[in-house]
């Protein structure tokens, strides 16, 4: 249980920097989450801290030691890998508590020791098994276990669910999310699901491109995303961007659709003083759908639907040229439209985002987010 | 029997040669033809086995006869007693045999599986871990034959002539390359992240190649063991240059002796061919099982 504190950490590969520079620390205790797409450093970053890749610069520190050369062995930690890494050629308990077996631990020991993490990740009944005969998320458990019984300083996972079926999947992350809590172990969480983020991290690193893009909660990094990058990552489905001219209060779309003009409220207007061209960023559910015209609405045509239960998505073409806007809307399934329907779209103005063109950084808004998201919300209902 | 034959085969007609196999396999006919032809290359196989076992039976008289003595009706039993009577170094070049092939064998499958691991784990600089493999396999490229008489030379110079020490340095350079490109392949087989596991786990990472990634390899390690005993075992070439007299000459070079100027021992010679066999069957029926179980990476998600 140990803060962990990543200084300047640059690693190259010949030529390419696979991480440029990161300067993060994650807290005593805390579930840190490395976010991004794939290629994007993370899982690099995470084996800097394992010692399973030495940093080419900067040092890493848990605690107050400096573990940059540091052995593996030697740091006190974890590792739970997505292909799983168990030994094939031991069983169960011997799988779970080989780490002890290394530190010289006798049997006794090691035996009753891994029956009690056995119990907690509730695999007790297949101490005696071949590794060989369980199913993922058996093997998973396992591995898990075999993480927990040296109770480690920190615990390292690299996409540890990736290669489970959905339903697991969701299964074993609130398993992981309360071992973790119930531990207080400090974790560094790898992965490119952003559900999966999201609902596990206390706080989120978003990367992209060797860099860190955005540290913060959740929350923070969904409502106040520092860059186009972070908007467009998070979230599902991807947040809507159109490049627009200001002219005034009304904005229009750079590119076609004359349909596509909306005037802005005053206070949003002002946020965006000096901007004459800006991306805006909305997400679809920030869109309201109407069937019918609507004052200061979007006209657009229906592409296709796709029904998800209570919700549904609809893809909406806006402009009638060649190259017509396409929008994603989220609208209560209780609409009924269907392909080609004429429809309006109205914006819930005060939750959009707009980046700047040449830096991609968000435009400050001003004020708190979370609190405009809340009023929206109860006006909603 | 048209339609019948519209409605199982919507996709297209059925050639000739697909109907005339599938009438034979309803008949059983293709059963009866593999079967046949595995029976034929069973008694290919087997037959010089036999012959030479049966031989060690027989006198020289109905050995040579003919029509040929099938089955060695009055078995003469007292030819191995006559083969060590008549040439009591036998016992010597077994024994020489036995020892160059097992030294042999640890050494070479030792080197090459660490040079192959070191290979498969590590970074070279400029390319060398596909490189160095390359070079290693290459110096088998060359007939032996071409390398006898440079190595006799040396040989003579450091003393190592007509020793067994000398007969295994030249085993183990020949039996190298071969572990080298086995191991390679089975290591390449053991995940990464095992071996990264077990350093986190506690292990240097010597200490994860011997206790993790050397007992997931066994079946590779047997393997390779296996063809180096064979090899070493059946070796005549570099034996009967290198050993000058019995102190190190090995059983193919014992073997070799029978065929004289003026004649050929065949019954000596079947007795100790069959001695020179058993040995290296008995070490691969022991073997067999370890050879195909035991390799299942199933705890691993590819």
């Amino acid at each position: 249980m140990v803060r962990v504190t990543y200084d300047s950490i640059k690693k190259k590969y010949g030529d390419t920097v696979a991480v440029e520079d990161i300067k993060v620390t994650v807290d005593d205790g805390e579930f840190a989450v490395l976010l991004g797409p794939s290629g994007c450093g993370k899982t690099t970053t995470l084996r800097c801290l394992a010692g399973l890749t030495e940093p080419t610069e900067g040092t890493i520190r848990l605690g107050d030691h400096d573990v940059t050369d540091v052995h593996p062995k030697n740091r006190n930690i974890a590792m739970v890998f997505q292909q799983f890494a168990l030994y094939p050629h031991m069983n169960v308990w011997q799988n779970i508590s080989y780490p002890l077996k290394v530190d010289g631990v006798d049997k006794e020991t090691r035996r009753e020791r891994a029956r009690e993490v056995a119990e907690m990740v509730e695999i007790e009944e297949l101490l005696d098994r071949d590794v060989g005969q369980l199913s993922g998320g058996q093997r998973q458990r396992v591995a898990l276990g075999r993480a927990m019984i040296r109770r480690p300083a920190v615990f390292l996972m690299d996409e540890p669910l990736a290669s489970l079926d959905a339903k697991l999947k969701v299964d074993m992350r609130s398993r992981i999310k309360v071992l973790q809590q119930d531990l207080g172990i400090t974790t560094l969480y790898v992965t490119h699901d952003q559900e999966e983020a999201m609902t596990l991290g206390d706080k989120l690193i978003v990367m992209d491109d060797g860099n860190i893009q955005q540290v913060g909660s959740p929350d923070k990094v969904y409502h106040e995303p520092k860059n186009r990058f972070v908007a467009g990552f998070i979230g599902s489905p991807t947040m809507n961007f159109i490049e627009v001219e200001r002219d005034g209060r009304t904005i229009r779309p750079v590119h076609g659709a004359a349909e596509f003009a909306v005037d802005l409220d005053d206070e949003v207007a002002a946020r965006y003083e000096g901007h004459d061209r800006f991306e805006i960023g909305v997400r679809p559910q920030y869109f309201k759908l109407h069937t019918a015209q609507t004052d200061n609405a979007i006209r657009g045509q229906v592409k296709v639907t796709e029904p998800m239960g209570d919700e549904q998505l609809i893809d909406v073409l806006v402009g009638e040229d060649e190259d017509p806007l396409e929008l994603t809307v989220k609208a209560p399934s209780t609409i009924d439209v269907a392909r080609n329907d004429e429809v309006w779209l109205t914006i819930q103005q005060e939750l959009i985002h707009g980046f700047d063109l040449d830096s991609g950084e968000r435009i400050a808004e001003g004020g708190d987010q979370r609190q405009r998201v809340a009023a929206s919300r109860a006006e909603a209902e | 029997m048209a339609t019948e034959q519209d409605t199982a085969q919507p996709y297209g007609e059925q050639s000739d040669l697909e109907q005339l196999y599938e009438r034979l396999v309803e008949t059983g006919l293709a059963k009866l033809a593999v079967y046949a032809g595995l029976g034929v290359f069973l008694v290919w196989t087997l037959f010089p086995v036999y012959w030479l076992v049966t031989a060690t039976l027989k006198t020289r008289e109905t050995l040579l006869s003919f029509p040929p003595q099938w089955i060695p009706f009055d078995a003469q039993l007292g030819n191995f007693a006559a083969l060590f009577a008549q040439r009591p170094e036998f016992f010597q070049f077994i024994l020489n045999s036995v020892i160059v092939t097992i030294v042999t064998t640890i050494i070479a499958t030792s080197i090459g599986a660490a040079a192959a691991y070191g290979f498969v784990a590590f970074d070279f600089p400029y390319n060398l871990d596909f490189h160095l493999p390359f070079y290693i396999l290459s110096t088998r490229f060359m007939p032996p034959i071409v390398t006898i008489i440079p190595l006799f030379v040396i040989y003579r110079s450091f003393g190592l002539v007509n020793t067994l020490p000398g007969l295994i340095l030249t085993y183990v350079m020949f039996n190298i390359p071969f572990a080298v490109w086995m191991m390679k392949g089975f290591f390449e087989e053991v995940p990464r992240s095992i071996v990264e596991s077990a350093m986190i786990d506690g292990h240097t990472h010597v200490g994860a190649f011997v206790k993790i990634v050397l007992p997931l390899v066994k079946p590779g390690l047997i393997a390779s063991a296996i063809f180096t005993i064979i090899i070493t075992w059946n070796e005549l070439l570099f034996a009967i240059i290198l050993s000058q007299n019995a102190s190190a000459m090995t059983i193919p070079v014992g073997l070799a002796s029978f065929i004289t100027k003026y004649s050929v021992q065949w019954v000596n010679m079947s007795v100790a061919g069959t001695i020179a066999l058993v040995p290296v069957l008995v070490f691969a029926f022991v073997a067999r099982e370890q050879l195909v179980s035991g390799f299942s990476m199933g705890a691993v998600q590819k």
